[in-house]
């Protein structure tokens, strides 16, 4: 067995260890109030760093396990399948708190945050999207300017993650409208707690609310909160995308596994026939088992790539695009094939284990984290080769652009 | 097996797309769609001289000694250059039955000629719609084979062919020499594919296995062939994303460049995405052969293969507009290529239920 398939092994047998309390089976029917569930998140963040799987490929000296990015994957992988109440941290771990690691000013202070993150205790969100701009994040408008020796930020930020739970935040802002507009933005640290920052939930049309408009009245910040340089905003931010490659892929979607529609096939009929004689419901099988099945290899050959020391290549770009439309119309198809019995719906179901949250929530998932439309230009430009698309802000300073 | 290809194996698939680049030419091909009963006869010599007929047959019997791995990518570059005479997936079928079923007397007669292409090999399953019938109609009794194989790929010229036929006692996989045999081209919209209407009479031939083994081995031997053609697939589906890029970039319309459109990049980056899926369930398909994973794996690559190049022929000709509908531009060399390997080995309709049955664990 290899270095990393003992390590999963190793990684199961304490996930297993610890499903008993924490896991999406023993905690999904206790019906928890997201703040109880996000305590026993903490609790299990907690016994994750004391067992060592925390920050596994981070370096020792700033509180991680100084492991390779494989080991990550196959931690990540092994934990995806139990359901464990760790979405709070997702983003905070996977974004803010390496690009913290990296660009933090004060390396004592960012030690210690680090370590509180990886532990549960505190959660940090990334503020990036505005209303003026998602997609489009160089159209930011929210401001900073100089106050003293350090800024003062006005503005507002929208669709942030977990934000009425989180201690501190990353942040994009404006700090120059002279320029272009992605040359005048610069990065930095926010303490959400701090005077003049209002947060307020969003009930998404599923019905949760886990993303927030966030509010900035003048806010106070330190010029030891900037992370990178003053007009550098933009190249940090790109980095934090670069450092979402490794993290662990589902060709499901984020939604439920195929095994389940079969099983739903199996039971149910159509016009008094098994469903699983017929052919449209073979048809979305097969389609469905044969696209996965590349996309895991995809996800399987990246692995062994990294593994021999060599780069993935780019094909690991179509994961989410491809997985997360292909689920909604499955979920679609599920429905249908339920037929009036699916009317009857939890929206706290888990979506990978429910057809009806899976296609609510689907929407979601095909827009955040880079729209199926500006993947499908990613591809096109950064791999192909294509032209960009006609840019009429191009080389006009922001405050030129046309409104 | 591992799902990196190793230095030989990148050295295989680099030295056949440059053989096959130098030495295509669409003039030829372009030729060869409006004569009935003419394959592509360079593209075979090449494939003879560089020892391609040679690379899945032991080499106890003259062969290389390689496998599935090997041969896909050969068929990956052939499926490129819309190249390729119809005998080098048939003829990797006959190979592998000769070597599964054990019968050591014929594999030392024909697998030496095979591997030097001199007997060019065909696979007659087929029977009306019916991709592997449950009852073959061809018959096979007392060494004989009496029925009609319709529109077989490459046996036009074949010198051997895999038969599936009805014994007396369940289904009998048989090999004949074509000699014995009345064929009958049919003109076809690819025309050097070489279709033909086998009709035997009482013609000779040996049995390769009998029975569930017979059915076992057939499609097996069914689901590597695919895997082949599935990478031919892919060959010719990325070809078509890259000339489908390439015109994108240097087409103007409306003052720019089309591929600045996103209703052109999408549809381009779409390609892309379906080439990729495609090629690694192929990659995944060929490390697992002769594993119990196979047929599975076989049926993704297929399913994914047929739809990226079907979906890159149709949508290649479409970035190309007007320019793309001529005989001269080619393009139709890859729809029309796209389409008989969608139906050789087994249509799309066929890959489908077979997956799902082998998938929900269904009697055959």
């Amino acid at each position: 067995m290899s270095e990393i398939e003992t390590y999963r092994a190793k990684a199961r047998a304490w996930l297993e260890s610890v499903a008993p309390k924490y896991a999406r089976a023993a905690r999904g029917h206790l019906n928890l109030s997201v703040e109880e569930d996000l305590a026993l998140g903490r609790q299990y963040m907690a016994e994750k760093y004391d067992a060592g799987y925390a920050g596994i490929n981070w370096k020792t000296e700033i509180g991680g396990q100084g492991l390779s990015n494989m080991h990550k994957i196959a931690f990540d992988s092994e934990e995806m399948q139990f359901g464990m109440p760790n979405g709070y941290f997702g983003i905070s771990l996977g974004m803010p708190i390496p690009i913290l690691i990296q660009y933090g000013q004060d390396r004592a202070w960012v030690k210690e945050r680090v370590v509180k993150a990886l532990r549960g205790e505190e959660i940090w969100c990334q503020l990036f999207s505005e209303p003026s701009g998602g997609s489009d994040l160089a159209a930011l408008r929210t401001k900073a300017e100089p106050d003293g020796n350090g800024w003062r930020m006005t503005g507002q930020k929208v669709w942030t993650s977990w934000a009425q739970y989180c201690d501190y935040g990353v942040i994009v802002v404006r700090t120059d409208p002279t320029v272009e507009k992605h040359k005048g933005l610069t990065y930095f640290w926010v303490d959400m707690r701090a005077a003049g920052v209002e947060v307020r939930p969003i009930k998404l049309a599923g019905g949760d609310s886990h993303v927030n408009e966030v509010f900035f009245d003048a806010v106070r910040l330190e010029d030891s909160q900037r992370m990178g340089d003053v007009g550098g905003g933009f190249g940090v931010a790109l980095h934090t995308l670069m450092i979402e490659r490794y993290i662990a892929t589902d060709s499901a979607g984020f939604g439920p596994h195929l095994d389940l529609f079969v099983d739903e096939a199996r039971e149910l009929t159509i016009n008094g026939k098994p469903a699983l004689k017929d052919g449209r419901i073979r048809s979305a099988i097969a389609r469905n088992h044969a696209m996965r099945a590349g996309l895991d290899s995809i996800t399987k050959r990246a692995f062994a790539m990294m593994q021999a020391g060599m780069q993935p290549g780019p094909e690991g770009s179509l994961q989410k695009l491809v997985a997360v439309r292909s689920r909604q119309k499955l979920s679609e198809l599920a429905l249908d094939l339920q037929g009036n019995q699916a009317f009857d719906f939890d929206p706290h179901a888990y979506v990978k284990e429910d057809w009806g949250t899976s296609w609510l929530n689907a929407p979601t998932g095909r827009i955040a984290g880079g729209s199926d439309e500006v993947l499908l230009n990613t591809i096109a430009e950064k791999v192909l080769g294509l032209p960009q698309d006609h840019r009429p802000d191009k080389g006009v300073p922001f405050n030129a652009i046309p409104a | 097996m591992s799902i990196l290809y190793d230095e030989g194996q990148q050295a295989i698939g680099n030295e056949s797309r440059r053989v096959l680049d130098a030495r295509t030419g669409k003039d030829r091909l372009l030729k060869l769609l409006e004569q009935v009963g003419e394959h592509d006869a360079a593209f075979w010599d090449t494939a003879v001289e560089q020892g391609w007929t040679a690379l899945a047959v032991p080499e106890e019997h003259g062969g290389l000694g390689l496998g599935l791995v090997e041969l896909g990518l050969v068929a990956q570059a052939s499926g490129a250059a819309t190249a390729g005479a119809p005998f080098l997936t048939p003829g990797y079928g006959v190979t592998h039955a000769l070597v599964a079923s054990g019968k050591a007397d014929l594999a030392a007669k024909y697998l030496p000629q095979i591997a030097s292409g001199v007997v060019r090999g065909a696979v007659a399953f087929a029977e009306g719609t019916d991709v592997l019938p449950a009852v073959p109609a061809t018959k096979f009794a007392d060494g004989k084979l009496t029925g009609t194989k319709p529109a077989v790929p490459g046996a036009l010229k074949a010198e051997l062919a895999l038969v599936w036929a009805s014994g007396t006692n369940g289904p009998v996989l048989a090999l004949t020499e074509l000699a014995g045999a009345e064929r009958k081209a049919v003109s076809s919209f690819d025309n050097s594919r070489l279709y033909a209407d086998l009709t035997f009479a009482g013609t000779p031939a040996e049995v390769l296995a009998e029975g569930p083994a017979a059915l076992a081995l057939a499609r097996e031997v069914l689901a590597r062939m695919a895997v082949v053609t599935a990478h031919e697939q892919v060959g010719g589906a990325e070809a078509l994303l890259h000339i489908a890029r390439d015109y994108a970039v240097t087409r103007k319309a409306f003052g720019q460049l089309i591929g600045a459109f996103q209703s052109v990049k999408h549809r381009i980056a779409e390609m892309y995405g379906l080439v990729e899926i495609a090629r690694a369930n192929c990659i995944h398909a060929a490390a697992v052969a002769g594993t119990p994973e196979f047929l599975l794996a076989a049926a993704d690559a297929r399913l994914t293969a047929t739809e990226a190049y079907d979906t890159c022929a149709r949508d290649c000709v479409q970035v190309h507009g007007g320019i793309g509908v001529t005989w001269e531009q080619g393009l139709h060399l890859h729809m029309r290529r796209a389409r008989s390997l969608a139906i050789e080995q087994g249509n799309l309709l066929f890959w489908e239920d077979l997956l799902v049955e082998t998938l929900t664990g269904e009697a055959a």
